[in-house]
């Protein structure tokens, strides 16, 4: 066979390939996923893909969504800026995706949203912190499931601190060298001013570190007492364990990321507490059995604790497709997810509700946990507070 | 003077202030001891590799990375013998280290240098997808696993240090003294300096450049672990240890490529900058100021402190 014939063999194979992948992809809803995969911030966005592809997965077993399965294309970002809007491009161009959901960094943000807005196709955040775009009045194309978010967190931990403390607070602030983490700590100064609390330290500290002491020695020499955190979880908990080798003594509280239950368990402090929207799988509601169930049987590497943000991202993705109906665009979508109220069964303390003007939620339901030395358990240290989102 | 070392409640505003300010500082000087003895025992990889290959090795802070997470995966699987784990994860991390050589780095003997750091390069990728899909992106903590503690030990003078980074300045001290010694007076050692001086001499002398090589590429990997391992004793293990070997790289050219004792110069220059800057000036420098030390270095003395001046032309 001559080489002009195998190479037009070749691409008559290919072109082959192409057309029923294609064809395949019409029959399908195609949703594109960009996340931190692997990197830096792959312990926080890692296991919220990984959730949402185990839903999606359960669903396309069980028939899918008004009779057409869920195509899940995933790509690794690395929480590089550059990669999520090449991925992001990718996604909207060539795979024609409907709806964009993206897992990283608050770095990668925009030029993903960007590159959404070229193409008029929606973008949710999952398991990524949500921007001030999906509060009221929101930007069109944004949506997030995610359970933390600016603003709200820091009020309702200053909140908490103000509860809980017994005299004087002198707080000491911790963010990572990223836009929404460095933001939210700024609020948390300019808001703990007007509640009476001085700010003796504030630490933003560059991803990653070597050494987490230098800056845990500051914000001792700055005689804190509470120590607040809003930054993902391996700053939070670093941050932490830096100031105790220190020998600080006093409290500190962080937003309870995906680690948050395994990593309670595991420093045993009673004077570590967590803020989150998410309850504790310790809390053995069924929907986390089910989770733990799908979990075990599909043999994923994460801990099922770590999968309630994808579960929910999951939860979301499904109620709007079957509102979007078939076939669908991004802009049924669009529609679709404006209309959004999802029962969320105890993973979070309240339904996940979004409407035209509001794509964060109705309202923001807060717990707090620590862990209880007598008990030798994590405990709630309190229980569900509402926040209405305006 | 209290049980702890501090100051009694009745000493005057004067001392306590006097107190408090020489407390700092030696926790200043910890600080510092700590940050360049991580950035020292990284950057000995470096050296080691380039003082006798010329080949820079990219993939350096990935191999630190594994090892650590091998010491992770001993420490599962013997997990009632964590001194067995050990031993079982720093021979594992030497393997590794013959390993790359043998099966991709030899066969960039003789080629280009851009093509064999280029091979590096992709030996870090692949090491860093592999990684991740073995033991997952979340976070390890291999001290649990091996049952060990942390405690935060008293220093002089009211300031504080973990175990895990009390052991990592001793580790940096052994392998540096360790190292001078096998360079100096073993003869493999002295091998490994005539073939990074002359490789062709010394291959017409009879020294076996492969087994050489091998060699530097299984110490320059034992070493990156063993920080690897101590690293992420101390504070957990995670996907950024990549990036810290990578910072390291800056402590390793400021010092010279090919010097030991520059790399640990190098280091304390570094590490001290990176600390005082954080201290006094602003935290996010922490980032930046080892690669403003390294360009101010190079602008003034290329080869770096106690490199070698021709190294230049082959940089």
């Amino acid at each position: 066979m001559s080489q002009r014939m195998l190479a037009g063999a070749g691409a008559a194979v290919l072109a082959i390939t192409a057309h029923i992948a294609a064809a395949h992809a019409q029959d399908a809803y195609v949703i594109g996923v960009t996340g931190a995969l692997t990197g830096p911030s792959s312990g926080t966005n890692g296991p919220p893909v990984e959730a949402l592809r185990l839903y999606v997965d359960r669903l396309n077993a069980a028939g899918g969504i008004n009779g057409k399965k869920i195509q899940l294309n995933i790509l690794d970002d690395q929480a590089e800026p550059s990669k999520a809007a090449t991925n992001a491009k990718r996604l909207l161009t060539q795979d024609n995706v409907s709806l964009l959901i993206l897992s990283s960094l608050s770095s990668t943000y925009a030029p993903v949203v960007a590159e959404s807005k070229r193409a008029n196709v929606p973008l949710m955040f999952m398991g990524a912190v949500c921007p001030k775009e999906v509060y009221p009045p929101a930007q069109a194309l944004q949506f997030c499931t995610t359970a933390y978010a600016g603003g709200y967190d820091s009020r309702a931990t200053l909140d908490f601190i103000k509860g809980a403390a017994a005299g004087p607070v002198k707080l000491g602030l911790v963010a990572m060298a990223i836009p929404l983490s460095r933001g939210e700590i700024d609020y948390a100064e300019e808001r703990a001013k007007t509640m009476g609390m001085s700010t003796v330290d504030k630490e933003v500290i560059p991803p990653p570190t070597a050494d987490y002491t230098p800056f845990a020695t500051k914000l001792k020499d700055a005689d804190a007492n509470w120590v607040f955190s809003w930054a993902p979880w391996v700053t939070q908990v670093k941050t932490f364990e830096a100031l105790r080798r220190l020998a600080w003594q006093d409290n500190y509280i962080g937003w309870s990321h995906i680690e948050a239950e395994g990593e309670l368990a595991r420093l045993k402090d009673p004077k570590l507490y967590v803020i989150g929207a998410n309850s504790f799988f310790q809390d053995r509601l069924p929907v986390h059995m089910e989770i733990a169930d799908a979990v075990k049987k599909a043999s994923v590497r994460y801990p099922a604790e770590q999968m309630t943000e994808g579960w929910i991202g999951g939860l979301v993705l499904e109620a709007a497709l079957k509102k979007a109906g078939w076939p669908v665009d991004a802009g049924k979508v669009r529609t679709a997810l404006e209309g959004v109220s999802v029962d969320t069964k105890g993973l979070r303390g309240g339904p996940l509700e979004w409407s035209k003007e509001n794509h964060f939620r109705a309202r923001q339901y807060y717990r707090f946990y620590r862990w209880d030395e007598a008990k030798a358990a994590i405990v709630q240290a309190k229980d569900w507070t509402a926040y209405e989102v305006r | 003077m209290s049980e702890l070392g501090g100051q009694d409640a009745d000493a005057s505003p004067l001392t306590s202030d006097l107190w408090h300010l020489s407390s700092e500082s030696v926790q200043l000087v910890v600080n510092i001891i700590v940050l360049a003895a991580i950035y020292a025992l990284l950057a000995c990889g470096y050296v080691l590799i380039y003082r006798v290959s010329r080949v820079m090795n990219m993939a350096h802070g990935e191999l630190s990375m594994l090892g650590a997470y091998l010491l992770f995966a001993t420490a599962t699987l013997l997990a009632h013998h964590p001194i067995a784990a050990l031993i079982v994860a720093v021979l594992m991390s030497i393997a590794v280290g013959v390993l790359v050589y043998v099966v991709l780095m030899r066969r960039m003997t003789g080629e280009m240098v851009l093509a064999a750091i280029l091979t590096t390069i992709a030996i870090g990728i692949l090491l860093r997808g592999v990684i991740v899909l073995v033991w997952s992106a979340s976070e390890q903590h291999p001290l649990q696993a091996l049952g060990f503690t942390n405690p935060s030990l008293p220093v002089f003078g009211g300031a504080r240090i973990s175990t895990c980074a009390a052991l990592i300045v001793v580790m940096t001290a052994l392998v540096y003294g360790s190292l001078f010694a096998f360079l100096r007076f073993g003869r493999w050692g002295v091998r490994m300096r005539a073939a990074g001086q002359n490789p062709l001499l010394a291959a017409q002398r009879g020294i076996n450049l492969h087994a050489i090589y091998a060699l530097a590429w299984s110490l320059s990997t034992l070493t990156g672990s063993i920080a690897g391992m101590l690293i992420a004793l101390d504070s957990g293990l995670d996907q950024s240890m990549v990036v810290i070997g990578l910072k390291a790289f800056a402590p390793a050219l400021v010092g010279g490529l090919d010097s030991l004792l520059g790399a640990l110069c190098g280091a304390l220059i570094v590490g001290s900058s990176e600390v005082l800057a954080i201290h006094y000036v602003d935290p996010l420098l922490s980032d930046v100021v080892p690669f403003v030390v390294l360009i101010a270095m190079l602008t003034v003395r290329p080869w770096g402190l106690f490199g070698t001046r021709e190294e230049l032309d082959r940089v």
